[in-house]
């Protein structure tokens, strides 16, 4: 337990400064959310770099958290879904089942170039296509795959802080 | 034939026995088709007698008859006081429940033989003659023709599971020796006594050396222990209780075992009274003390653990004997230290709950009998969505279980909570006791009531949510139909008992409190209003105000809700969504808890005590050990006490059934020998003694 303490004394702050704040507010469907975002986050088929990328987005270092985003574990909590991958056949619908379940006003983020135009994966045999042909996106990342500040960035713009 | 002036008590015991035997002839000489009825009419009439003696009886017409020529040797002598009053109407209105149960269960399981409904009405009459017995003889005759009746009906469904012959050769073995027991330990107080009637043994109580006395406390103790299922003799209830019909497992475990608990009083308080006061004599109580704690403690455990649910309310019955056999322990103890008051209530407790435990346990063993007849198994793991095929009985097991796990408005809960205060008034610092050994007890049998008393809330939600909420978890109770009208009366009527114990024990506790009054000798701890009389402390309870108190803040809550989401609900429209189901498939039934799954953290909590046993297979594919094709998970629980108790004895016994085998070899030779040799030994032994 002292270990934990001195360890936790020793390092100290590692988080990034925090980038200036976005000066055009929050998009127009996130206004009523008030700034706190609950995430839910749904990987319809991607190669997991999006997910360690992620990952690092609410880690220590990049704290995607301080900006008023947060990941939940059930759309019922969610206010926006975080969409990775392209979306593969088999998870097309519970996709849709899981748009379907988080109470309105929803929002969707598209994370990478495949949720954003099936990137590498297009017309493979088990793609059905983006996340934009599946369910309305609002907010798209790009880059495969993206850097963590791409994703907080974008995730900002959600929250508007 | 001597009798006192024939009373109402006298009328009652009468018609039960006139009644009794009158119905076991109709059940002889009836046609299969009119059996179960008439002899279903006729014992719930037995039953009735039984509470109007019962009844009589606690209004203070004690009733005594003695008929010297239907035994040889001792003669029967029958008298029925307060004591056994409460115990006969207790045993009457279970047999009221149970047999109208009977009439429709008894045409559906083939159970309208002949020999069961002969054997059923005798077997509720013998239970309500065991309290009225008031001579040593006549107690052993009654407790005989009780324990045989009940292994018969024990045994009425034989042909159909072998596992019924099992379980009646362990309740038939164990019963003859716990028999065996209370023969020894009566003979050895009758033979200080000028006859075998209770009026001399009370007066050679007076006389009796100590050590005689303890010696008739443990052996009686040990009998009527067994018989009531008390650790470690308790082998046989959960084996017995599961396998006999229905009914008769209810009016077993709602009756049958409280009369163990009877013995245990008559003997220990009221027989043995004035030894039982001395300094001398305060192990007893600790003992019975210990014994009911570990029951209560180890039943409960097992219970939670049982997939099977009549085993499950066996091993309730074990809990809740034991928590009984706290309730007297204490009042022993009170008693002989001189805390009348204390006794008093302890002793109330304990009857009380002998009263709240026949309720819902009758109930309880009812609505499991009907779970039993629409759906044919009583594996909790295979049932499950009974709520919208069987309301009524869906409900009335609720009560039951509710009833069982000492929460407000429950019926356990009005004892549980009386006990608990006696113990804890008990407490040194609350000015109780002033022995040592009393201190150490007291605490440690708070903890054992409480910790049983969580246990149990666990134990009967798992039986009351996994047995009859969610979704059916196999085809068994998939074509459930309610069971008949008949069958739900029985139920209905130990419903009624249930809910009038629970919120009303006010009518009732003038009756305990006579009983425990007449026991102890002094005036009753508790008065109408259920307010405890101690010294400097007084407590106050009101099941009704509680459960009125419940039902209001119920119906505010949901109110409040309403108005609340209705007000919200203005703006915007109503969405109907799909059960959120992880975006995958519908729900299926093998996703839901289990009887095993939900009772998995707390045999972690437990697993030094419960040991159990558990088997995982993995099966993989052929093509590669990283792919699984099925992986199988076995539990089993086995009852620990038995295995390290009653194996080695068992084992013991047939080692030497087997040497005793190598002495018959089938030779006619040696069979002369032997009795060659055993004439020459006769001879010497008379030359060397004469």
């Amino acid at each position: 337990m002292l270990g934990l303490w001195r360890k936790i004394r020793r390092t100290g702050r590692v988080a990034e400064p925090a980038p200036p704040r976005p000066t055009a507010g929050p998009l127009e469907a996130a206004v009523g959310l008030g700034g706190s975002v609950q995430i839910r986050h749904v990987d319809a088929g991607s190669c997991n770099g999006c997910e360690v990328e992620i990952g690092s987005a609410f880690g220590p270092m990049y704290d995607a958290e301080r900006y008023g985003a947060r990941l939940v574990a059930s759309p019922r909590h969610a206010d926006a879904l975080l969409v990775t991958g392209v979306v593969t056949r088999n998870m097309a619908e519970p996709l849709r089942r899981t748009f379907e379940a988080v109470p309105a006003p929803k929002l969707v983020v598209a994370v990478g170039d495949c949720a954003r135009n099936c990137g590498a994966f297009a017309g493979a045999y088990g793609v059905v296509g983006a996340v934009g042909d599946i369910v309305p996106v609002d907010v798209e990342i790009a880059g495969c795959p993206p850097r963590p500040e791409a994703i907080v960035e974008g995730l900002r713009k959600l929250t508007g802080r | 034939m001597n009798l006192t002036a024939l009373n109402l008590t006298g009328v009652g015991l009468g018609a039960a026995v006139v009644i009794g035997v009158c119905t076991a002839l109709l059940g002889l000489v009836l046609p299969s088709r009119a059996r179960p009825a008439a002899v279903g009419v006729g014992t719930a009439l037995i039953g009735a007698a039984g509470v109007l003696a019962g009844a009589a009886a606690l209004a203070g017409r004690s009733f005594t008859v003695a008929l010297p020529g239907v035994l040889p040797l001792s003669g029967v002598e029958f008298a029925l006081d307060a004591l056994g009053g409460l115990f006969v109407a207790v045993t009457g209105a279970v047999a009221v429940a149970a047999s109208v149960f009977a009439i429709g269960y008894a045409r559906s399981h083939g159970l309208g033989a002949r020999g069961v409904q002969v054997v059923f009405p005798l077997f509720v009459l013998a239970m309500l003659l065991v309290p009225a017995a008031a001579s040593v003889g006549t107690l052993l005759v009654c407790w005989e023709l009780m324990a045989l009746t009940s292994l018969l009906l024990v045994l009425a469904e034989h042909r159909q599971r072998r596992e019924v012959a099992a379980a009646g050769r362990w309740y038939a073995v164990m019963t003859h020796l716990g028999f065996l027991a209370i023969l020894t330990g009566l003979l050895l107080f009758a033979a200080h006594a000028t006859d075998d009637s209770f009026t001399a043994l009370r007066q050679a109580a007076q006389q009796l050396p100590p050590g005689v006395g303890g010696a008739v406390f443990v052996a009686t103790l040990i009998g009527f222990g067994s018989k009531a299922g008390v650790v470690p003799l308790h082998a046989w209830l959960p084996r017995a209780h599961p396998e006999a019909p229905s009914h008769v497992s209810a009016l077993m475990s709602a009756a049958m075992v409280n009369l163990g608990v009877y013995g245990i009083i008559r003997v220990g308080f009221d027989l043995l009274g004035f030894s039982m006061l001395g300094a001398g004599a305060r192990w007893w109580w600790l003992l019975v003390l210990g014994l009911g704690a570990v029951s209560a403690v180890y039943g409960i455990l097992q219970a939670a653990m049982s997939t099977d649910l009549k085993r499950l309310l066996g091993y309730s019955t074990t809990e809740n004997m034991g928590l009984v056999l706290v309730g007297l322990g204490a009042a022993g103890l009170f008693a002989s230290l001189g805390q009348a008051a204390l006794a008093g209530l302890a002793l109330g407790a304990a009857l009380l709950h002998v009263l709240n435990h026949a309720a819902f346990k009758s109930l309880l063993f009812l609505a499991a009998g009907s779970v039993l007849h629409a759906t044919g198994t009583r594996d909790l793991d295979a049932l499950g969505g009974l709520r919208t095929a069987m309301p009524v009985t869906t409900g009335l097991f609720g009560l039951g279980a509710l009833g069982a796990s000492a929460l407000p408005p429950g019926t356990a809960f009005v004892s549980e909570w009386l006990l608990l205060q006696a113990l804890i008034h008990g407490l040194p610092s609350a000015g109780g006791v002033t022995s040592t050994a009393a201190a150490i007890a007291m605490p440690l049998a708070v903890a054992a009531v409480a910790l049983t008393a969580g246990l149990a809330v666990a134990t009967f939600v798992k039986a009351f949510g996994v047995g009859f909420l969610a979704k059916p978890r196999s085809a068994a109770p998939e074509g459930a139909r309610e069971s008949p009208v008949a069958m739900l009366a029985g139920m209905g009527l130990a419903g009624l008992a249930c809910v009038l114990l629970a919120l009303l024990p006010t009518l009732v506790v003038p009756a305990v409190s006579e009983a425990s009054g007449f026991v102890l000798g002094g005036g009753p701890a508790l008065s109408g209003e259920l307010t405890l009389r101690l010294v400097g402390v007084t407590g106050a309870l009101s099941p009704l105000l509680l459960a009125v108190a419940l039902l209001v803040a119920v119906v505010l809550a949901a109110g409040l809700t309403r108005v609340v989401t209705a007000r919200r609900r203005v703006g915007v429209a109503r969405r109907s969504a799909r059960l959120w189901d992880c975006g995958g498939g519908p729900l299926s039934a093998r996703m839901e808890y289990t009887a095993t799954s939900f009772a998995e953290p707390l045999q972690r909590v437990f697993d030094d005590v419960v040991a159990p046993e558990t088997d995982v297979d993995v099966d993989h594919h052929e093509e590669s050990r990283y792919l699984v094709r099925a992986v199988e998970y076995r539990r089993r629980v086995p009852d620990r006490i038995e295995r390290r108790l009653y194996q080695p004895v068992l084992g013991a016994v047939a080692g030497w059934g087997e040497v005793g085998r190598r002495l018959a070899t089938g030779s006619v030779h040696r069979y002369l020998g032997y009795g060659f040799y055993t004439v020459c030994a006769a001879f010497m032994l008379l030359a060397v003694i004469r």
